[in-house]
């Protein structure tokens, strides 16, 4: 799901509209391309009780910032314009416009939801929702990577990570948007423990020799640990990657409601 | 009985003076003259039970269809027009199964009842824009049971468009009798099998028929097994509980 986004180096396909520059007397052939790559990025790691997103704030047109501040992560649900006392977390990264018309499109339901049926949407409800409104523009998709946060019915955190037409996961951990493959690899190595094996485990010779995997119970992951691997994550992301920066919007799921902080990142 | 209410017992949708839709008021009354159906909620879950009208003794009893399905958690009793409950449970079936299809869990009772009686006010002329479906209200009530993530519930859905939740209810013809005997019999730790044995004394009491078999149907709707019509060797059993019988 990662390779969903193809990044093309920035130079190219900078507005949704262009003419190529004709050699003189040539007829100019315009274009309309209703689709920009705004950059960032974004991640979301669950825990046993809570659920972390977080997204970078810059937004990027080619190699120029369009601003320092653009939120990637909507509160869904709740009441009125500010989502007061929501539960649920959508995070978009790819096409802004997108991505802020898909987030208002998600709150309307979820608002509505709870009128007709007089209770609070769930997170898989949503998630299922959110696949089928994916999908219903099949043929002119969202141009977005949505992960969808949450507490699950037990009150452990649900994430659902998403591709532009709708296939979804639920997950651990997912990174995605410009940094998604910088990021991942590193989630998979510290939450996951991937590639990680217990020394003096091993048995047999050479390579032949089998090692225990180091494997992280599902309790352990502290909010604050948790914390410390995505401000990680994205500081790292910042130095590798010119679409990441700025600052870090980051957005945690509890028991009690959404808390919602906000960290600098280099403006460079 | 009705007597000069000329002018406003015609127009579907308009109002008597006396601030009354008639029509409506008359699909009421054709509920009374329908066969009896009851619904009991007991902590185990609801229990449907209905007197099937046997006109002939060719009449083939597995054919008068007054339970029915409407999700496998949801069940629905019926009385009235039979053919009008039809428009209304296949609006309720698929009102269901698009919200299964949509959030990926099952339709609450309350909400399926709400579609229910959401649809049972479109008739008449329809506003602009809006379709209707019918030239006249329905003239059936349902008993709808089921269970959902809050346990048992059952409603009551009328012609009106309203619709309440009950421990107990009765419809039909012998309602009113019916009603009374639940509201005497009734009480909140009814198991299932008292709630299937108290369903069928109450029809029995009511009913114009001697009651045996063939001439009554129970459903049930529990969280294990949710929403089942008893079968004929289940009815057979029940029935022999009962006294006098």
């Amino acid at each position: 799901m990662a390779s969903m986004f193809h990044v093309p180096m920035p130079s190219e396909n900078m507005g949704y509209s262009f003419a190529p520059q004709a050699v003189s007397g040539e007829p100019t052939q315009h274009s309309f391309y209703p689709y920009t790559d705004n950059g960032g990025s974004t991640l979301g790691i669950t825990g046993p009780s809570f659920c972390i997103l977080a997204g970078d704030t810059r937004s990027t047109s080619g190699y120029n910032i369009n601003t320092r501040y653009a939120p990637k992560l909507f509160r869904i649900g709740g009441s009125g314009p500010s989502n007061k006392n929501s539960r649920l977390v959508l995070s978009v990264v790819g096409f802004a416009a997108d991505g802020k018309a898909l987030a208002e499109r998600l709150d309307l339901i979820v608002k509505m939801y709870k009128y007709q049926h007089g209770k609070e949407m769930s997170v898989s409800a949503c998630a299922a929702r959110l696949s089928h409104v994916l999908y219903n523009k099949r043929f002119f998709p969202y141009y977005v990577h949505a992960i969808l946060g949450g507490l699950d019915e037990h009150g452990v955190g649900a994430l659902y990570s998403y591709d532009p037409v709708g296939s979804y996961e639920r997950e651990q951990c997912r990174a995605a948007g410009a940094a998604a493959s910088l990021i991942m690899p590193f989630l998979d190595n510290q939450v996951n423990f991937k590639n990680q094996y217990i020394p003096g485990s091993g048995t047999g010779e050479g390579a032949s020799r089998v090692m225990e995997q180091r494997v992280r119970g599902e309790k352990d992951m502290g909010e604050d640990e948790v914390m410390g691997l995505v401000r990680d994550a994205f500081t790292s992301a910042v130095e590798r990657h010119i679409e990441v920066g700025d600052g870090l919007q980051i957005m945690v799921i509890g028991k009690e409601g959404v808390k919602e902080t906000y960290v600098e990142l280099k403006k460079d | 009985m009705f007597i000069a209410r000329s002018e406003y017992d015609r127009g579907i949708n308009t109002f008597s003076p006396e601030g009354r839709l008639f029509q409506v008021e008359y699909s009421l009354e054709a509920i009374k003259l329908g066969s009896t159906a009851i619904g009991i909620q007991t902590g185990e879950g609801v229990v449907l039970g209905v007197e099937k009208r046997v006109t002939s003794t060719l009449l083939e009893t597995s054919s008068v269809e007054k339970i029915v399905e409407i999700d496998k958690h949801i069940g629905c009793a019926i009385s009235g027009l039979q053919a009008d409950s039809r428009t209304l449970i296949e609006h309720a079936r698929v009102t269901s199964q698009s919200h299964a299809f949509n959030y990926a869990e099952p339709l609450s009772v309350e909400s399926c009842t709400q579609s229910i009686c959401d649809l049972a006010l479109r008739f008449g002329e329809g506003a602009d824009g809006e379709e209707s479906i019918m030239s006249r209200p329905f003239g059936v009530a349902l008993l709808i049971g089921g269970w959902d993530e809050d346990g048992p519930a059952l409603y009551h859905a009328e012609p009106s468009g309203t619709f309440y939740r009950y421990d107990a209810k009765a419809i039909g013809s012998g309602s009113e009798g019916a009603q009374a005997e639940l509201v005497n019999e009734y009480h909140k730790s009814l198991t299932l099998k008292e709630a299937e044995k108290l369903a069928l004394q109450t029809l029995k009491q009511v009913m114009e028929e001697k009651l045996d078999a063939k001439n009554v149907q129970l459903a049930s709707v529990t969280k294990d097994k949710g929403f089942r019509i008893y079968s004929d060797e289940e009815m057979k059993e029940i029935v022999g509980t009962l006294e006098n019988n």
